[in-house]
Formats: C-alpha cells, sequence, structure tokens
C-alpha cells in the first residue's frame, strides 16, 4: 500500500525526469534560433548596405523576420503542449496504477 | 448470495476501471508522423545541396541550370505542408482548460495552427521568391546568405517540432 510520502516522490521523480529531458531540447533550440535570427538580421542589413539586398527584397526578408519570430514562439507552444501532455498522461498513468493496486 | 453478487459484477467493474483509465488519457498536440519526417529528412537534404552548388552567388544566364531544382523543392515542401495540415487538431476538455488559464493568465491560448505546415509554407514562398530574383537578374552573394538564412531557420523550427511529437 502506497503511504502520502511515496505518492508524493514518484510525482516529482516523474515530474523531473519529463522536464528535464524537454527542457534540454527547448533550451537548445531555442539558443539555436535567437542565434541564427540575429545573425539573419546581420545579414540583411549588410546586404542593404552593400547594395546586394535592393527596397523591394528588404521588405520580404523583413516580413521574413516577423514570421519566424512569430513562429519560433508557436513552435515553443507546440512543445509546450506536447511536454504538458506526456506529464499529465505519465502521472494518470502512476496515480491509477496505485489506485488500480487496491481495487 | 452476497458474495455470488460480487463475483457477477465484478468484471464489470474491472472494465468500468480500465474505461475511465483509458478516458483520463488525453491528447495535446498531433500524432508523429514518420512519413512526414521522412519526407522533410528527404527535402532538407536537397535543400542543403541546392544552396551548396550556388555559394557564391548566380547570374540569370545560368538560372535554366536550376530551374528543376527550385521546382522540385517548391513541390516538395508544398506537399509537405499539405501533409501537416492534414492531420486531425486534438480538440479536448484538457485543451480548452488550458487555453481558458492561459487567456485568465493574460497569454496567448496554445496555438491551433502547426508550427511546421508554416514553416513549410514559408519554405516554398522563400524558393519562389529565390527563383524570380534569380530568373530576372540573378541572386546577389548577401541576397543569397539571407534566402539560405531564411530557409534554415524555418527548417530548424519544422524539424524540432515534428520530432518532437515522437513521444
Amino acid at each position: 500500500m502506497s503511504d502520502v510520502a511515496s505518492i508524493i516522490k514518484d510525482i516529482k521523480d516523474i515530474s523531473t525526469t519529463i522536464l528535464k529531458k524537454d527542457i534540454t531540447i527547448v533550451k537548445g533550440f531555442s539558443e539555436r534560433q535567437v542565434e541564427a535570427i540575429a545573425k539573419q538580421t546581420v545579414i540583411i542589413t549588410e546586404g542593404v548596405a552593400s547594395g546586394d539586398i535592393d527596397e523591394e527584397l528588404k521588405k520580404f526578408f523583413f516580413d521574413g523576420l516577423k514570421a519566424m519570430t512569430e513562429n519560433f514562439v508557436n513552435t515553443l507552444k507546440g512543445i509546450l503542449s506536447v511536454t504538458l501532455e506526456k506529464l499529465y498522461n505519465a502521472l494518470v498513468d502512476k496515480l491509477w496504477s496505485i489506485v488500480g493496486s487496491v481495487v | 448470495m452476497k458474495l455470488t453478487l460480487k463475483k457477477r459484477f465484478l468484471p464489470w467493474v474491472l472494465c468500468a476501471a480500465v474505461l475511465s483509465l483509458s478516458s483520463c488519457k488525453t491528447q495535446l498536440a498531433p500524432e508523429y508522423d514518420k512519413a512526414i519526417v521522412a519526407g522533410l529528412t528527404d527535402a532538407t537534404q536537397k535543400t542543403m545541396y541546392f544552396f551548396a552548388t550556388m555559394e557564391e552567388g548566380t547570374t540569370a544566364e545560368t538560372y535554366t541550370d536550376r530551374a528543376l531544382s527550385y521546382n522540385q523543392l517548391i513541390g516538395a515542401y508544398d506537399a509537405l505542408s499539405l501533409q501537416a495540415k492534414a492531420r486531425p487538431v486534438p480538440d479536448n476538455v484538457a485543451t480548452k482548460k488550458i487555453n481558458e488559464l492561459l487567456q485568465s493568465k493574460g497569454s496567448d491560448p496554445l496555438s491551433s495552427d502547426y508550427p511546421s505546415a508554416f514553416a513549410f509554407t514559408k519554405i516554398s514562398e522563400t524558393l519562389k521568391k529565390m527563383r524570380e530574383v534569380d530568373q530576372t537578374g540573378g541572386i546577389k552573394p548577401f541576397a543569397l546568405l539571407a534566402f539560405k538564412g531564411q530557409v534554415l531557420i524555418f527548417l530548424d523550427q519544422a524539424i524540432t517540432y515534428e520530432s518532437f511529437l515522437k513521444r
């Protein structure tokens, strides 16, 4: 029979395992994206200054910067949905296995 | 008599327990799709190869050498966008509750659009613009770097999201 302390420990262990793994992925992705978007901004600025990027292309790339930034946030939200789902289902599984063990 | 009744109802009790257990599971994001990831891997390799063939920029005179590659890549990303959008969006009580909570805290709700489908559409649009510039006067070095950068950023978003769906 499980006691409250062991249930709390189980829940903490499950949460930690899932969150640790997913946060590592999110951190890596976020760092890559922020660096790449910053580099892209510099490339566009240098391209405009050198004349390689004209007015029409400048607008196209600025719109691109806006879209990629919005989608970066939406990708993080999408990843968060998966993490929440994994966490929720793992906790429900654990709690039901405890309840099931006494039925 | 009491014992007989208990025995008779035991399977029903167990069934109810199993059903309630399964109904408690939730899905907040779409299923992982092996075909999309395989298509994405293939398109990524071809895109990287394509960019590697024109590192110093291009001229309109040699555009015809690249026309087929542009068309193939644009077709591949349009197909991936369709495939990604075709998956049903999970719509359940848990999603609604989370969105209500996020909105009550002043945050935007979880997106109902797939970030990968958006990224595929943007990559296709970028390649179309690149084709237009290439065809009309060639692509200068900084413009090429900016096209490549834009494609790679959207590719990273799509690859990360689609891979993450594998629970």
